[in-house]
């Protein structure tokens, strides 16, 4: 323990000593051991491999993204943004496992101006129980529709917050991610294109997977900010089932 | 005292003497200097008597009119009338047809009951008239609830001081005021009763038995023999506070404090009548302007101050006031009863349980939202049962929700989440599709018939489609007319 507890103020130091150790005693399976010790401590940081995080996350239900994304799946708390260009990119689809969790804890989650109509048939067909769905009117100023999510977020039993702004500047996206995590609530802010500097926890691009354009359910998703991430990751995955993809 | 024919006797011996236990009292128009005097006396004449037992007096109203009312209609006219009989007397109770209030309490006051009679017909009279039911009421006035309702239902409008005389005022009566069933009354007449005199000469223990015991009660009850209770007129809460500011203030902002300290007393005035209000009025009074009003309706009353300062402060945020303001009023428009709450012991998550939405929170953010965005600002979506995309989703305001009959089926096929407000044409060019990018069907067609009947018939065949960047669509083809292309949704 005493190793372990010098690798978290010296990491590079000392994990080589401590494969050393660990060799000396057992010449068979080094890593696999040196890789158990590691992960028992979640304290401990390894930049190369996301799986080491623990499980604190919430699961995203898709597998491929869950490995790529810190945690093992979505922040508990904070400001989500998730960049697609166009419409109809699977960006809503991507988060239908995670309202289905939401619903079932019994709380609720507000869609705050959004760009259409929202189409109730198709959310009872993803298990999304619409009683627990609130919509704030579309024409509602940007102002508004910040102090809405603001509100929403500090109020107890809201789980998800969604919206649709493209142009705000980082003092507001500051504001709304430290709103989200004093309200321990994720919000969910869709954009249409990437911003330099942003302070939320997590930031998504969702593209059209390169490869075998004609399929429809593939998608390629890449974690471009994650707290706890050092480099650009992306992963292709399917995000419809299989009666959708046609 | 204790033998009926004694006592019965008794104001027969003193009748038409000044110091009689019954009298008939004056017409409101009419009254006497002498009939003053003779009250004034008839309290010197027993002073320690009145002091001893603080007998009180009853004045009873009957209105016999009201008899033709629905028992809503008549519960609401009578307690009209009780809060104007509250100018003469603090307790007014009601009874059927008929309200009782004290007035020994207020006969000094008053100076003598002529007073109190001139005063409760010029207040009644025109209510009554008001409501078109006549312009008259019987009354009467003696030491026990009962006993006066009994003399005013006789129309004798009589007035009996003392209790010991009551007995004898009642036993001339007819039986037929007493409040009976038509069995007890045939029953009373069979056996020669005809005044209630005559019911007193029976034996109480036969009386039991064959009228039963609340017969009996209501009999010793009017003669004071056994306890009344009755239930009171209790006004209506009010509640309205005003503060005169200082100096002229154009920041609103800096009222919030003031308001503060008047929601603290709007908070004491709640509990100590253990309410809650659920609706209030904030004026803000300017110098040479009309006040500004800001109503403030609750969907769920409460009493926490601190929430309805922060509603106050929503509207603030969105409020412009044409001039400074000078004063401020708060005034309660409805109240409710206050309903507490229990919150959970053990804090731990009921897994399993799946709770619906926590109206009290989300409540407090509803009234929030509506306060800065209007009241259709908030929406809920439902299913309908339509084959017809546009009309299968039913947005409404969340406050409408209530009276839903919730979810019907939906469609089995594949539906995206976005709809387009209204479809958009696509165009055409050669083989391909285009919408500011060249779109590729995958699969489909999915047809969609409906309202053939109403000659506005929708006939769609829908596809899956996707464009060039990616976007997965949802585009329609009409087949009527120009067979045009539609854009109607997105698969996000």
């Amino acid at each position: 323990m005493a190793i372990l507890r010098d690798s978290v103020t010296q990491p590079g130091a000392n994990i080589g000593k401590a494969f050393n150790d660990i060799a000396c005693n057992s010449r068979e399976t080094p890593r696999t051991r040196v890789n158990q010790l590691l992960h028992s401590n979640p304290n401990l940081w390894r930049g190369c491999d996301m799986a080491g995080q623990g499980f604190h996350g919430v699961a995203t239900g898709y597998r491929e993204l869950d490995d790529i994304l810190p945690g093992r799946g979505w922040p508990r708390s904070g400001l989500i943004e998730v960049i697609a260009r166009h419409s109809g990119m699977g960006e809503l689809q991507l988060l239908i496992p995670l309202m289905q969790s939401v619903i079932k804890q019994g709380k609720w989650i507000l869609w705050v101006a959004p760009p259409y109509l929202l189409n109730a048939p198709a959310l009872t067909q993803a298990g999304i129980d619409i009683d627990q769905i609130l919509i704030v009117k579309q024409d509602t100023a940007c102002k508004d529709a910040l102090w809405s999510m603001e509100k929403a977020m500090q109020t107890e039993n809201c789980g998800l917050v969604l919206a649709w702004q493209n142009w705000l500047p980082g003092k507001v996206l500051r504001r709304l991610q430290l709103a989200a995590e004093a309200g321990d609530t994720l919000a969910i802010l869709f954009k249409r294109n990437d911003s330099k500097y942003s302070p939320s926890s997590l930031r998504l691009q969702i593209k059209p997977s390169a490869t075998g354009n004609r399929d429809f359910s593939r998608a390629e998703v890449t974690v471009i900010k994650a707290r706890g991430n050092f480099r650009p990751l992306s992963a292709q995955f399917s995000l419809y089932p299989e009666s959708l993809s046609a | 005292m204790e033998d009926p024919d004694n006592s019965a006797q008794k104001p027969a011996a003193t009748a038409g003497s000044r110091k009689s236990g019954v009298l008939k009292l004056p017409l409101a128009n009419r009254c006497g200097p002498n009939k003053q005097g003779r009250t004034n006396d008839e309290s010197n004449k027993n002073p320690a008597k009145s002091r001893s037992i603080r007998q009180s007096l009853w004045y009873a109203l009957y209105f016999p009119q009201l008899s033709e009312l629905s028992e809503s209609q008549q519960t609401q006219i009578l307690t009209e009338l009780a809060g104007l009989a509250e100018n003469v007397s603090a307790t007014v109770s009601f009874h059927s047809q008929a309200l009782v209030c004290e007035i020994r309490s207020t006969l000094r006051y008053f100076d003598g009951i002529d007073n109190i009679n001139s005063k409760l017909q010029s207040l009644i009279v025109p209510a009554l008239q008001n409501r078109s039911l006549g312009d008259s009421f019987l009354y009467a006035a003696s030491p026990t609830v009962s006993g006066s309702l009994l003399l005013a239902r006789s129309g004798h409008n009589a007035l009996v001081y003392q209790k010991e005389n009551l007995r004898s005022a009642l036993g001339k009566l007819s039986v037929d005021v007493l409040d009976l069933q038509k069995e007890q009354r045939r029953r009373l007449h069979s056996m020669g009763v005809r005044k209630i005199r005559d019911i007193w000469r029976l034996p109480t223990e036969g009386l039991h038995k064959r009228f039963g015991s609340n017969f009996v009660n209501s009999l010793s009850k009017a003669i004071g023999k056994s306890p009344e209770p009755t239930r009171n007129y209790i006004p209506s809460p009010e509640f309205s506070a005003s503060y005169d500011l200082p100096n002229e203030v154009e920041n609103l902002h800096y009222l919030l404090p003031i308001i503060d300290e008047i929601l603290i007393k709007l908070r004491d005035f709640l509990i100590q009548r253990d309410l809650s209000i659920s609706r209030l009025r904030l004026s803000m009074i300017h110098e040479k302007r009309s006040r500004t009003e800001i109503d403030i309706g609750l969907r769920q009353a409460t009493r926490q101050g601190d929430h309805l300062l922060l509603l106050i402060e929503t509207h603030f945020a969105q409020l412009v006031v044409p001039a400074p303001v000078v004063g401020l009023e708060l005034e309660a428009r409805q109240f409710d009863a206050f309903l507490s709450e229990s919150d959970t012991l053990l804090t731990e998550k009921q897994v399993g349980h799946v709770s619906k939405i926590n109206s009290k929170n989300l409540d407090q953010f509803m009234e929030q939202l509506h306060a800065r965005l209007g009241d259709d600002a908030l929406k809920s979506i439902n299913t309908v049962a339509e084959h017809c995309p546009e009309y299968a989703t039913q947005q409404l305001n969340y406050t409408d929700k209530k009276a839903e009959i919730s979810a019907a089926g939906v469609a089995t096929n594949p539906r995206p989440f976005w709809l387009l407000y209204a479809p958009i044409q696509l165009t055409l060019r050669g083989s391909k599709l285009y919408h500011r990018e060249a779109i590729t069907l995958i699969s489909g067609p999915e047809r969609i018939e409906t309202y053939w009947w109403s000659g506005q018939d929708i006939l769609r065949d829908y596809y899956i489609a996707r464009d060039q960047n990616g976007s997965r669509l949802w585009v329609f083809r009409e087949r009527r007319g120009k067979r045009n292309w539609f854009l109607h949704g997105y698969f996000s």
